[in-house]
């Protein structure tokens, strides 16, 4: 953790553009643009703030954003909902569309509905994602005015319009994820059904379908959870986009701006967020793994 | 057994060579012989010989601007529609060929060289081995695109900033493939028996490791080839990839993006392009994987 | 009789008639209420008016501040907070403002001279027209509660327009407020005159100010920023909408009710919308290439009147407002036409001569042997990528070498601070209400403009006080301007606004948004 902390902090400071300058407007001279300097601490030597850094840390002390007068954690809480919401959105999304596709196609591997869904699935992972949305924008709300073209309503205030403005974004970032699920599952599927207890199942001589749902099921499931995990974190990177093009106010548009407008403290903190995230999801993932494999319980 | 060498019991009893040799010609007519390969490889290689030949194919100069023909729809004079400063589509997406193959392809080297070095490394010498995996973790720790951004910040825009940042962010898969294979050859009785014969670290590294890792390092540069691709036309649309003015799929994807009611065509055919180009990378890297080994399919 | 009866009941049956069916006169259609929702470019970087220069603060500060003075239509001082026009002493080195009095605070505190004396310091510390003004300014004081004297060192012309501007504005704040920060720090409280007060902030998300109950709008009719101020919505939103295409999308839907900075590409499409009125937005800036005149390639003046002599504009113009004729304007005038007071109308000015032969040969004449010209412009205003672009080509058509660097915004403006980093750059310039506020002029900003003789007629801009001799003077810098070339001054471009044709009242001429005086009828 150490390590990344460190590199971000480096990292930001050494890129080129002055967050007072933007700040102060075009037409501020340098004047002022020192004296603002001076205020935010940024005239120190780098190893000088470095070290404030760390020590502001460990108190729980993200500092504060130049651009935006609060603190960082603050900036941080207040658009996190968004994302939050925009992730869950897609991973159902995701989830739902690729679960019962690799399923199927790996219960009726070589069929046509295996065909069809696989050739989907890859087109789901090769289709960029932000073509994708804006695609679904021209076709869905220029075209047919069907949806909002973007925009964000919280789901606490007002639901119906969150469902609307959340379904574009959702379903463009879940549909990638989608399709690598799906061939996950489906290969966990084929790999099950071709285990001794599923022929033994055959011929006791029970339903295909029972044979599938009661046993093949769950035990493919066991992976696909994994890879459920890694598809949480993958969406975060891929939220970032999707909340440019939907304009969604979340984290990802709030690092992008921070970047473009040097905004250390805010960069910092959005990294550090999500690097923090990523390794709670994978611990997550490791925990509910153990938890449904049996093999590893008893172990 | 290690894999890779392919010299399988069954094969020799099925009367097999038994010679390296022998077992790699029957491994590249296995390979040739996958659909997805075949498919895959040569939708590839025509996109290679596009970019190769893209002066020679371009109607105009990609760069030329004509202002008074600002977005054109497709007709006989501009196959596929001018942008708004009345650049030729069709160009623009040939040439841009060139800079998602260069992207590409230089970061699969440069990841595959640098990943074999450090995993190696970390999988031969225990001491270093430690600190190299810290490293690779924190890196890890990012979301890829997020790292890809702020890299892009650091250094400016620029093709072979973007080489960079990218063999960067996708080094450590290279890297951590490497050193799980040089961990599990390592302990290996012929392994040992080198060693105990005197043979030195490097030697060893590179007839006995190496070769293992040949199949699964090829298939996992193929996938990188189809991220980086992509990854270099999120960075275009970003504005954060190669400067505006050069042609490239995510650039023109970008200068579409406003445009899309009057001119849905400016982003849709590099978004193809960027398609079909995905599309090719992983049926090829699928197609590789399937025969080289149906195993990794698992992780 | 019977026959009179019916006569006067059919009579008074029909007046009655015709009163219900009669439509409403119009005079008394203002409606009260509802939420207005503006669609802004981004975050403000801060609301203290003294402390920024940007446009956007610009516009939210002036819907909760004031100044002694505002600008009526034709650009020229009025009251606001003072009472009238200030007495000014025989050797014109003091002014004498009487306040109004009654003025509220959103605090419910009375404006009197203290907080306007410490609100004027703290501008003239802290903006960018403050700090002009303030540097021939020996004093301001309270005389008494409600009148403040300001003594100068010299004679100076822009004591007024200074204190009317409404960028970087004097605007007046509680003296509580202005104690509690520092000219260089943003003030984070709030507290103005202004008809409508802030409510709440939340970044990213939307900025919300009411009606201000307590307003005392002045008695003379609206005229261009001043006059008579009156609220009708509740509330006023501002949200932000980095996306200019977006800023579009959610105009046409109905989700926002005003927007502005559009993408001028969507000019046909708001005209023929229902529900839409496309505003432009006369005047918005005019573009410019700023030349490093310190060091480097473009201290060569042959060479900066050869890159004025290539230029073709028009076409470079026509695209970049995407095409379309009513979003351009073909000019050379320093001051829009829309300043009458300051617009000049020259004949024979080297401007959009496109001369490639002279070009060439004040190239050949500048000694010029191809070196690369470093050309920084930014995406993040797409009509200076796009100018910028065009340029390059016709440039290099005419025999130069433009390295173009595209950069973003914030590096933009650090860079161009620093004479090593850059040969030209490319801004917009919009309005500038006095001839010696034209920042391209001096030496004080970017490019660092120091010749001789625009430096005098300037000084003697800054001391003249009459109207036609500054005006003569004026069409001298102008004509001096295009020989010097400090900067490359292309054509006007306009904005693209677009407003719901629910709501009323808003004035179209003014150059940036006012929503006092705007009611939503529905």
């Amino acid at each position: 953790m150490l390590v990344v902390v460190t590199v971000v902090f480096l990292l930001i400071h050494l890129i080129p553009g002055d967050p007072v300058a933007v700040i102060l407007g075009p037409e501020a001279n340098a004047q002022q643009i020192e004296d603002a300097r001076r205020e935010l601490g940024l005239d120190r030597p780098l190893h000088e703030q470095l070290l404030r850094f760390y020590a502001r840390l460990l108190r729980g002390d993200l500092g504060r954003s130049y651009f935006l007068d609060r603190p960082v954690t603050q900036a941080l809480w207040e658009r996190a909902e968004p994302t939050l919401v925009l992730m869950l959105s897609a991973l159902v999304v995701a989830v739902l569309i690729g679960v019962p596709s690799g399923i199927v196609a790996g219960a009726y591997q070589g069929s046509w509905w295996d065909r069809g869904l696989m050739t989907l699935a890859l087109l789901g992972v090769c289709v960029p994602g932000f073509w994708l949305s804006l695609n679904f924008i021209y076709l869905f709300s220029v075209r047919l005015g069907w949806l909002p073209v973007a925009g964000y309503a919280s789901v606490f205030q007002d639901p119906v319009a969150a469902g609307r403005y959340m379904l574009l974004p959702a379903v463009s970032l879940g549909f990638n994820q989608s399709a690598l699920i799906a061939r996950i599952a489906r290969s966990c599927m084929i790999e099950v059904l071709r285990q001794d207890y599923i022929r033994t199942a055959r011929a006791k001589g029970l339903a295909e379908r029972s044979v599938i749902f009661l046993h093949a099921f769950r035990n493919a499931l066991v992976p696909v959870v994994t890879v459920i995990g890694i598809t949480m974190a993958i969406l975060i990177g891929g939220a970032v986009v999707t909340e440019i093009v939907f304009n969604i106010p979340g984290l990802g548009r709030l690092i992008i701006s921070a970047i473009l407008r040097r905004d250390y403290p805010v960069v910092q903190g959005v990294v550090l967020l999500t690097a923090a995230a990523y390794m709670l999801i994978n611990l997550m993932v490791d925990v509910v793994y153990a938890y449904i494999d049996p093999r590893i319980r008893y172990a | 057994m290690p894999e890779g060498v392919a010299v399988s019991e069954s094969a020799v009893l099925a009367g097999a060579p038994v010679t390296a040799a022998g077992a790699r010609t029957r491994l590249v007519r296995r390979i040739l012989k996958n659909r997805s390969v075949v498919i895959g490889g040569s939708v590839f290689l025509l996109l290679a010989l596009v970019a190769l030949f893209a002066d020679a194919l371009a109607p105009y100069n990609p760069t030329r601007l004509y202002p008074g023909q600002r977005l054109k729809p497709p007709s006989m004079q501009n196959l596929l529609g001018t942008d708004e400063f009345g650049r030729d589509i069709a160009s623009l997406v040939l040439h841009g060929s060139r800079v998602s193959l260069l992207v590409g392809g230089v970061t699969m080297i440069l990841t595959s060289l640098g990943g074999v070095v450090i995993g190696l490394i970390a999988g031969y010498y225990r001491r270093l081995d430690i600190v190299i995996m810290r490293l690779m973790d924190g890196l890890m720790a990012f979301p890829a695109i997020l790292l890809a951004i702020a890299l892009m910040a650091v250094r400016g825009p620029g093709v072979w900033n973007v080489i960079f940042s990218l063999s960067i962010v996708y080094l450590p898969r290279t890297a951590m493939l490497i050193r799980s294979t040089a961990l599990s050859v390592r302990e290996l009785d012929y392994v040992l028996a080198a060693q105990a014969l005197g043979r030195g670290g490097l030697a060893i590294a590179f007839r006995h490791i190496l070769p293992n890792c040949m199949g699964p390092l090829l298939v996992q540069g193929t996938f990188i080839f189809a991220y980086a691709v992509l990854a270099e036309a999120i960075l275009g649309f970003l504005g954060v990839g190669v400067p505006p003015y050069v042609p490239s799929w995510g650039n023109v994807i970008a200068s579409g993006k406003n445009v899309i009611r009057e001119a849905f065509w400016v982003s849709a055919f590099p978004g193809l392009a960027l398609t079909i180009a995905g599309l090719s990378l992983n049926l090829l890297g699928d197609g590789l994987r399937d025969t080289l080994d149906p195993r990794l399919r698992r992780e | 009789m019977s026959y009179g009866k019916t006569a006067w009941a059919i009579l008074t049956l029909t007046v009655l008639v015709l009163c219900l069916a009669a439509p409403v006169p119009d005079a008394a259609a203002q409606k009260k209420g509802g939420v207005l929702k503006v669609g802004n470019l981004g975050e403000p970087p801060t609301l203290d008016a003294h402390w920024t220069t940007a446009t956007i603060t610009e516009v939210l500060a002036q819907h909760i501040y004031e100044g002694l003075y505002s600008l009526d239509a034709r650009s020229q001082p009025i009251p606001m907070l003072a009472e009238g026009m200030p007495a000014v002493s025989k050797d014109g080195l003091t002014y004498t403002f009487k306040l109004r009095q009654g003025v509220k605070f959103h605090n419910g505190k009375e404006m009197t001279s203290a907080d306007v004396v410490v609100s004027l310091n703290r501008w003239g510390a802290q903006s960018t027209y403050g700090k002009t003004l303030y540097a021939r300014v020996a004093e301001v004081r309270a005389v008494d509660t409600y009148t403040v004297e300001m003594k100068l060192k010299e004679k100076t012309a822009t004591v007024l327009i200074s204190l009317a501007i409404p960028n970087n504005a004097a605007a007046i704040y509680p003296k509580e407020v202005i104690d509690k920060f520092k000219p260089a720090e943003k003030a984070t409280e709030w507290i103005g005159t202004g008809p409508f007060k802030l409510v709440e902030w939340k970044p990213d998300r939307h900025i919300k100010m009411v009606r201000f109950d307590d307003y005392q709008p002045r008695k003379e009719a609206a005229s261009g920023y001043g006059g008579r101020k009156v609220v009708y919505v509740n509330e006023l939103l501002w949200i932000p909408v980095p996306d200019a295409a977006t800023r579009v999308a959610q105009i046409e839907t109905g989700e926002l009710d005003f927007a502005d900075d559009l993408d001028l590409n969507a000019y046909e499409r708001l005209k023929g919308s229902s529900g839409v009125q496309a505003i432009v937005a006369k005047p918005y800036y005019w573009l410019v290439a700023v030349f490093n005149k310190k060091e480097g390639l473009m201290t060569n003046q042959k060479l900066r009147q050869a890159w004025q002599a290539a230029l073709d504009m028009e076409p470079i113009m026509k695209n970049v407002a995407g095409g379309h004729r009513d979003l351009y304007r073909m000019d050379s005038s320093l001051a829009f036409v829309e300043n009458a007071p300051w617009h000049t109308k020259l004949q024979g000015l080297p401007w959009n001569e496109h001369n490639r032969d002279k070009a060439r040969r004040l190239l050949r004449e500048a000694g010029y042997k191809g070196e690369p010209i470093r050309f920084m412009t930014t995406q993040e205003y797409k009509w200076m990528y796009d100018f910028a672009l065009l340029s390059k080509q016709q440039l290099e058509d005419a025999g130069f070498t433009i390295d173009l660097q595209v950069v973003d915004w914030a590096t933009l403006v650090k860079r161009r601070n620093n004479s090593k980093e850059y040969d030209a750059f490319t801004t917009g310039m919009g309005n500038f209400y006095d001839p010696t506020h034209h920042i391209y002029l001096g030496p004080n900003w970017p490019g660092w403009t120091d010749d001789e003789e625009l430096n005098r007629l300037l000084t003697e801009l800054a001391r003249e006080g009459d109207y036609k001799k500054r005006f003569a003077l004026w069409e001298q810098v102008t004509r001096t301007f295009y020989d010097r070339v400090p900067v490359a001054r292309y054509g006007d471009l306009f904005g693209l606004r677009a407003m719901r044709t629910n709501v009323k009242g808003f004035d179209t001429t003014l150059m940036r948004p006012r929503f006092h005086n705007v009611w939503l009828d529905k």
